[in-house]
């Protein structure tokens, strides 16, 4: 009988209730994305080849949950306090009828439980195919078409979601009981009428002078902390940095205390001009300011942080784009002749298009009876880039090259090999030129560095003059990504070997068959050949692995900054529509004389869609505002990514994606108010 | 007399029935009257009695289950979604018991929000405006919210807004049942005073004999029927002598020697 009671009940608040029970379903999906991650194909490919760095992340897991269960028992816990508000008036019926507190509590638990039972139901499948979408995603965008896709479920993280879930909602509803209990019957019933008698303080003039201060002081403080921000955020200091995030954080909760007086202003000066019912949308915002102004205040600056953290994984993933710049298939790390013995197997020799040395030496004598003059100096280009104009970016460049220590020769013809294999256009170097080499080439200072080599600027080796050709070069030299040269010069052969001995090159490119690759695509190829060559006693390093690696820190830091976007978009969303919910809820007599004087439901329901948009948009211009401050000083900490066309258009999606979940939100709350306002049409 | 074409008001044979099958409740089982344009016309009768279901189906609260509701020639029971709203506030002023003022608008809002619903702008108002903030004494209260007021000035309020519009009727349900005996008093007379001057309509659901006495002629409902009406002499009676009166009925209606078993 009473198990019959709570089913009713429960299906009751299903069916009633849509965005309280997608706030449940969001909070499952939520813990299954990120406990699943482990299963991801990406992940599970990078196991295989870095599993030392997938498993710290994965270390990493646990921590991101318990992140997780921190805000998604905030969803909860709003989720249900809005649905037990709704209903208090009828506990206070059931409290009247001559049930006990403990009964009260049982029923409210035992729904509590159906509700999860039901959430899980429906949210495990959602979630197992969310995630799969995202792993066919992140498969795609990793460009390879190779992570070989298969369809996969965590048992753990379904069981630890499970948990996890029920741990959060009973942890709510706990508190939420508890609150219940202590109340009288009489408050329950009446807890519509007592919040409408208490809405406005009686002090109204003080009140909006106070805050028509503090607005004024919150928007000094948050340009404080932009002005901060795009001044000191550069050279970073933790100082500075807890300070911005103080007077930013202070600044907007005190900006949202004070915007009431300023809608306040508003409606007075529009009050003798208006028709219809905007004066009442009006005031309906300015009082759910007055009364939210700190959840607004969290919710904005949620939103803000989930636009940093977009941000922050879209530049990641855009400026680690290791597939456009594959020169080498295979480095080996070892002498010529067992190289040579391994490369000519029977084995391994239908796979090899190119074999090559990689001749590198650092400019400096082995040996202290060296007879070589081994003098190096930038003298020339030292001379061009301080009449350079004055910029950050010349700074760096002379602060690099005054800098003790000299530069690695690459010899030229295995630079040419290299690029022959490659497919690319090879250097041809004038007399007494040689031509600089940079790993990378991204950021003002090499921006800086290539319109000097312009003017073919001087260096000297062994005293001897030598002009820098007019390119900046930066292909790969080896297979190994993580071998980066900073500055290194390709010098002509007869330089190279006046110093060093050809024998020495210990590093040894080799690349696959471009049909082969073709045939299988790169990373089936490639775990073919690995398999080959781990059968082999030889010590290599591939393009896969060392871009795996890489692909490994791109996936990593997007995927969770995605995730805690979402997260933080998704909690501030909901914060924020519950919230409004939960203000039209215990204001609705209001609607009601509405209808009475006449006002048609239709319009109504306009009003309160363009409060609920006034509302979002609120939190979400001071996001914006701050957010742009943000993204800005995080783009001058990153690498420039290229801006080109799709790097655009992946940057649009993001923004896209931004805008849809709002969009989404906006139209759940606005569907959920008309469906309320509905119900005065109502009359029998 | 005022000629039949000149009724503001017909309810003609109107039975509200709740519930279906054995929940049945008949409310009001045919009732029939009329309301000339002017008068102050008071509904009385015991709880469960049917007066309110009835003035809510006047106030187009709810549908009559048969019969029909004419205003000005107009049946109003009939009317749906825009209809009504063009008709609420505007030809149909309301006075709530618990004043229904909207919290979070300052008292001049609330009592020109009627005109702003149906597209009225205020300036064309302001006479009507400043005549009804002296005549219900609330011109001190003007930028003040609801909370910060008695329960007599938040009537007050209500009773100004209700009569913003000029509507063909006013609609008064219970309007002095949340006041004190002092503030029920001088609302009572401000609204008499206003019908008298201006003629204008009101209709009030009341139990209470005071307030009753303010009216120009009474219904007395029981059981969904009307059973009895009393007419205020206009010259020659006293308030006082037809409250006596008022009393009277009063007391048949709660048991009267008839119901006593």
């Amino acid at each position: 009988m009473f198990f019959d009671f709570v089913k009713r009940n429960s299906r009751q608040t299903r069916k009633e209730n849509g965005v309280y029970f997608a706030s449940l379903i969001v909070s499952i999906m939520a813990f299954y994305v990120i406990l699943s991650l482990g299963e991801q194909d990406v992940m599970r490919y990078l196991k295989t080849i870095e599993s030392d760095a997938v498993d710290r992340l994965l270390l990493l897991i646990p921590v991101l949950y318990g992140v997780s269960l921190v805000f998604v028992f905030f969803l909860v816990y709003f989720a249900n306090r809005y649905q037990m508000q709704q209903r208090s008036h009828e506990f206070g019926m059931y409290l009247m009828m001559g049930m006990k507190q403990s009964k009260l509590f049982l029923m409210t638990m035992g729904e509590a439980i159906l509700n999860s039972i039901m959430s899980l139901c429906i949210g495990l499948p959602i979630a197992l195919f969310i995630t799969e979408l995202i792993n066919l995603t992140t498969s795609r965008l990793v460009g390879m078409g190779i992570v070989g896709h298969a369809f996969r479920i965590s048992w753990v993280g379904i069981l630890l979601t499970i948990c996890g879930f029920f741990l959060v909602q009973l942890l709510a509803m706990l508190i939420l009981s508890f609150k219940l209990s202590r109340k009288e019957p009489n408050e329950l019933l009446h807890e519509d009428k007592d919040k409408s008698q208490s809405t406005m303080t009686p002090k109204w003039g003080v009140v909006s002078l106070l805050s028509g201060a503090t607005l004024l002081l919150g928007t000094i403080f948050l340009c404080i902390a932009y002005g901060m921000a795009i001044l000191y955020l550069r050279n970073f200091d933790y100082s500075i940095f807890a300070l911005i995030l103080l007077i930013g954080i202070m600044g907007t909760f005190i900006m949202f205390r004070g915007l009431g007086s300023l809608i306040g202003f508003y409606v007075m000066k529009k009050g003798k001009s208006t028709t219809g019912i905007s004066m009442f949308t009006a005031r309906q915002l300015q009082e759910n300011v007055l009364h939210q102004w700190s959840s607004l205040a969290i919710s904005s600056l949620l939103i803000l942080m989930a636009m940093v953290c977009f941000a922050f994984g879209t530049f990641t993933a855009l400026t680690n784009d290791a597939v456009s710049t594959r020169t080498v298939d295979y480095t080996f790390n070892d002498e010529k002749a067992e190289i040579q013995a391994v490369v000519q197997s029977e084995e391994l020799a239908p796979y090899i298009e190119q074999f090559y040395g990689m001749a590198l030496h650092n400019f400096y004598a082995s040996e202290d009876e060296s007879t070589l003059n081994f003098h190096f100096a930038w003298s020339g280009l030292m001379e061009e880039i301080s009449s350079a104009t004055d910029s950050e970016a010349k700074n760096i460049l002379i602060n690099n090259f005054s800098q003790k220590g000299n530069p690695y020769f690459i010899s030229l013809s295995s630079y040419n090999d290299m690029l022959q294999a490659a497919g690319k256009e090879q250097i041809v170097l004038a007399d007494n030129e040689v031509a600089m080499y940079s790993s990378e080439v991204t950021g003002a200072p090499y921006d800086v560095l290539k319109d000097l080599l312009q003017k073919e600027p001087t260096i000297e080796i062994a005293d001897k003059e030598y002009t820098l050709a007019s390119n900046l070069y930066s292909d790969n030299i080896v297979a190994d990504r993580a071998i980066t040269l900073m500055y290194a010069l390709i010098v002509p052969d007869t330089l190279f070997t006046q110093y060093f001995d050809v024998v020495d090159t210990w590093l040894w490119n080799m690349t696959l068959k471009s049909d082969f690759v073709k045939e299988k695509g790169l990373m089936q190829a490639m775990l073919e050949v690995d398999q080959v060559l781990n059968t082999m006693d030889v010590q290599f390093e591939s393009y896969l692995a060392s871009m795996g690696r890489q692909l490994f820190y791109t996936v990593a830091a997007t995927y969770t900054t995605f995730y805690l976007g979402v997260m933080f978009l998704l909690i501030a969303n909901t914060v924020l529509g519950l919230n409004f919910l939960m203000q039209q809820r215990s204001t609705r007599s209001r609607y009601e004389t509405l209808v009475m004087l006449g006002a048609n439901v239709h319009s109504i329901c306009l009003s309160a869609r363009k409060q609920i948009w006034l509302y979002f948009i609120l939190a979400i211009t001071v996001a914006l505002i701050s957010g742009s401050f943000g993204i800005w000083s995080l783009l001058t900490a990153l690498p420039a990514a290229e801006f080109n066309v799709r790097n655009i258009s992946v940057i649009g999606l993001v923004v896209l994606l931004f805008i849809i979940i709002e969009v989404i939100y906006i139209r759940m709350i606005q569907r959920k108010s008309d469906a309320e306002i509905q119900k005065l049409n109502d009359i029998d | 007399m005022v000629n039949a074409s000149n009724k503001l008001l017909e309810v003609k044979e109107v039975h509200k029935v709740f519930g279906k099958g054995q929940s049945e409740t008949k409310a009001l089982k045919g009732v029939t009257f009329d309301v000339l344009p002017g008068e102050f016309l008071g509904i009385m009768g015991a709880s469960g009695s049917g007066k309110t279901t009835l003035l809510n189906v006047i106030a187009t609260m709810l549908k009559p289950t048969s019969g029909q509701i004419l205003l000005e020639g107009q049946n109003i029971s009939s009317f749906k979604g825009g209809q009504l709203a063009a008709y609420r506030g505007n030809h149909i002023g309301y006075l709530f018991q618990q004043f229904e003022l909207i919290d979070n608008l300052t008292v001049k809002e609330n009592i020109v929000l009627p005109l702003a619903i149906h597209g009225i702008h205020v300036s064309a108002q302001e006479q009507q405006l400043s005549e009804l903030v002296n005549r219900f004494d609330i011109e001190e209260l003007l930028n003040k919210f609801p909370s910060q007021l008695s329960g007599g000035q938040k009537q007050r309020v209500a009773a100004a807004r209700a009569l913003i519009s000029n509507p063909s009727i006013v609609l008064a349900d219970e309007p002095t049942g949340a006041l004190d005996t002092k503030n029920a008093k001088v609302l009572m007379e401000k609204l008499s005073e206003h019908n008298q001057l201006h003629r204008s309509t009101i209709l009030t659901v009341t139990h209470d004999a005071n307030a009753a006495s303010y009216c120009s002629r009474i219904l007395f409902i029981q059981d969904g029927v009307i059973f009895h009406e009393l007419r205020r002499n206009v010259l020659g009676e006293s308030q006082e002598a037809f409250y006596e009166r008022i009393v009277m009925v009063m007391a048949q209606l709660a048991g009267g020697s008839s119901n006593v078993l």
